[in-house]
């Protein structure tokens, strides 16, 4: 029965207050296998006020054999010197330590990749760079709110798009229409009417979030063994991937089972969804779909 | 690949070299002290205390077991890498702006700077590999730079030549044993300065940078340029890959400007190149300085590359690396594969 399963092996995380108390000398450190092949090492130590402080770790020993020339292999056991002369075996971190993770691909047309970012990135300001200030009411080079006849005249083709380098304040006031009277009353993004109102509001919330989730495919049943790189290879083959997202455990650095393929391009998603759905991949059957809108 | 930052200088690097096996890095710095790291982890073996002006060069014997420095302060030191110590110096007349040791390790070239009235000169000495063996104080040759000084010099295949990069922008070959000029081609612009030479594994053939943002291949027989690497920024060094065919370029932005500039716009990049096709296949990141020196592993497993931050980034290369292949390379092989 569950209430008589009494934690038998090491104590229950409930009492370890207890045996602070209880117990002057330290605790045996214990080493247990888990199933999944790590080792929890638990170590018990003083810190500087003198409490008792347990160490749970838990690793994975893997043997990676490599054959060194004797050379190497016998420099490997200088003895240090120098402003290093004190510092222990293995680095220390005052003169070492390890970087972020650099991504190096080297592929041929490096170039036009990263062209490729940057005029996604300029492009707003390309096309914004033509286009000319112009008054809705009197068509003239200066912003609406400027016009000289803005408290005479009503603008020339109320409905008509807007254009987007006209002042956005202008915009909103003309477009709430019936709902509020006065220039400087706020209206809500999806209160606005069907004009440049509407037009904003939709850049504002969708734009590449949008468009990410319409081509994000979701793959599960994916092997403990499956590598990111393996992914994006497979699914490459049927278009531009922006995006690769394997779930994997902090701890064991396997994967969880399930995976997120961005795609640029829908089509080419939906191309990768119908091929892939069902493709053997390491010993499983591959499960795609397109990934569900998170719940908002 | 995740990249070992090393921290062992106060000021900016000068020159990073590997020992022939690859395991150890030297690196150099304008602080005054060499230090000696491992490249599998990038820990410190030592450091080599006794120079008294900053550092611009150093060099290791193909056995590993002596490593030359020259310095601001006028000389050159040889020292034993297993414990540290000073073994010789050599006093100049003004810096020594490169050392290098001959293929057989019995020789070193040092390169002095033109200054005070002293002319650039080339300096070749003899050099006993043995730790406890007295060294030899005689200058066994001395080369002087009557027209443009020298500001890097190498030794090629079997000691015959010895070549020197010079200020002007050309490349000079000379009689390794009687100091004659045989050449002078000038390979880069006029008047831009040749900040690094670096021989191929065989050192039939080298590769130059150069301040006017290209790298070139030229080779030891002719001084023929055989391809020209061609970038955006003013280079400070360049190595060729060993089992790969790449060349790895470092540079950017001139110290001098630094602060002016994004560390985007600096350009501070190691930037692999395709050795044959001599195009661009991809950049490292991760300096926020110009990058002053790059060396290659000669085993071919990583690279280092010293900025003028004062940080060593020693990257080892992974999986990616070694499979990228050309399309016309993989179809080369498989025609290869499919006569035997």
């Amino acid at each position: 029965m569950a209430t008589k399963a009494i934690p038998t092996k090491g104590a229950d995380w409930a009492d370890d207050e207890d045996l602070d108390d209880t117990v002057d000398a330290l605790p045996q450190g214990t080493t247990t296998t888990n199933k999944d092949g790590t080792k929890t090492i638990v170590t018990w130590r003083f810190n500087d006020d003198g409490k008792k402080v347990k160490t749970t770790r838990r690793i994975r020993f893997t043997t990676h054999k490599e054959v060194v020339n004797p050379r190497v292999a016998e420099r490997k056991q200088w003895g240090k010197f120098g402003l290093s002369a004190k510092d222990a075996a293995g680095p220390t971190a005052d003169t070492t330590s390890v970087g972020e993770n650099i991504i190096f691909r080297p592929s041929s047309n490096w170039r036009k990749d990263s062209k490729e970012e940057k005029t996604e990135a300029g492009s707003m300001k390309e096309k914004l760079e033509g286009k000319k200030v112009k008054c809705r009411i009197c068509n003239g080079e200066h912003f609406t709110a400027r016009c000289p006849f803005k408290d005479t005249m009503t603008p020339v083709g109320e409905e008509g798009a807007a254009d987007p380098a006209a002042g956005p304040a202008d915009s909103v006031a003309d477009a709430a229409g019936g709902l509020g009277k006065g220039k400087s009353s706020y209206v809500a993004p999806h209160l606005r009417g069907d004009g440049a109102g509407a037009g904003a509001g939709d850049r504002m919330g969708g734009g590449k979030y949008e468009r990410d989730d319409l081509a994000t495919l979701r793959v599960t049943n994916v092997s403990e063994m499956a590598e990111e790189q393996e992914l994006r290879d497979m699914f490459e083959r049927f278009g531009r991937v922006t995006r690769v997202f394997l779930a994997k455990d902090r701890e064991t650095g396997l994967a969880k089972g399930f995976a997120f393929i961005s795609f640029q391009e829908r089509t080419d998603a939906a191309k990768a969804c119908e091929k892939m759905d069902g493709y053997g991949f390491k010993h499983l059957i591959l499960r795609v779909e397109f990934a569900k809108k998170a719940a908002a | 690949m995740r990249p070992i930052l090393l921290q062992g200088h106060e000021r900016a690097l000068t020159q990073i070299r590997y020992n022939r096996d690859g395991d150890l890095i030297f690196s150099t710095a304008k602080d005054q002290h060499v230090c000696a790291w491992y490249a599998h982890n990038g820990e410190r073996l030592g450091t080599y205390h006794g120079h008294q002006g900053a550092l611009w060069t150093v060099d290791v014997d193909p056995t590993s077991t002596i490593i030359a420095t020259g310095a601001a302060d006028n000389t050159v030191k040889l020292w034993d890498i297993k414990s540290g110590k000073c073994l010789k110096t050599w006093d100049f007349d003004t810096a020594v702006k490169r050392v290098e040791f001959a293929e057989d390790g019995s020789r070193l070239l040092a390169v002095t700077e033109k200054r005070m009235g002293f002319l650039g000169t080339i300096v070749v000495l003899d050099i006993n590999l043995d730790v406890n063996a007295e060294q030899s104080s005689e200058k066994s040759l001395v080369i002087t730079c009557e027209e443009s000084k020298a500001t890097v010099a190498g030794w090629s295949c079997l000691n015959k030549y010895i070549i020197a990069g010079h200020e002007d922008g050309s490349v000079s070959k000379y009689n390794a044993k009687t100091g004659e000029q045989i050449d002078n081609v000038q390979i880069h612009e006029l008047d831009q300065l040749i900040t690094d030479i670096q021989w191929s594994q065989d050192r039939t053939y080298f590769i130059t940078a150069s301040k006017d943002k290209s790298a070139k291949i030229v080779n030891v027989q002719d001084l023929e340029i055989m391809k020209t690497y061609t970038t955006d920024t003013p280079l400070n060094s360049a190595c060729i890959t060993p089992k790969k065919d790449f060349v790895i370029l470092g540079g950017g932005q001139d110290a001098m400007g630094v602060t002016q500039t994004s560390a985007r716009q600096g350009k501070f990049e190691a930037r692999f190149y395709h050795k044959i096709f001599e195009e661009e296949i991809g950049r490292v990141r991760g300096h926020f300085g110009p990058l002053n020196t790059v060396a290659v592993d000669p085993q071919g497993r990583g690279y280092a590359s010293g900025g003028e931050d004062g940080y060593v980034r020693v990257h080892q290369f992974d999986k990616g690396y070694f499979d990228f292949t050309y399309e016309v390379e993989r179809q080369a092989k498989a025609a290869q594969q499919q006569h035997l």
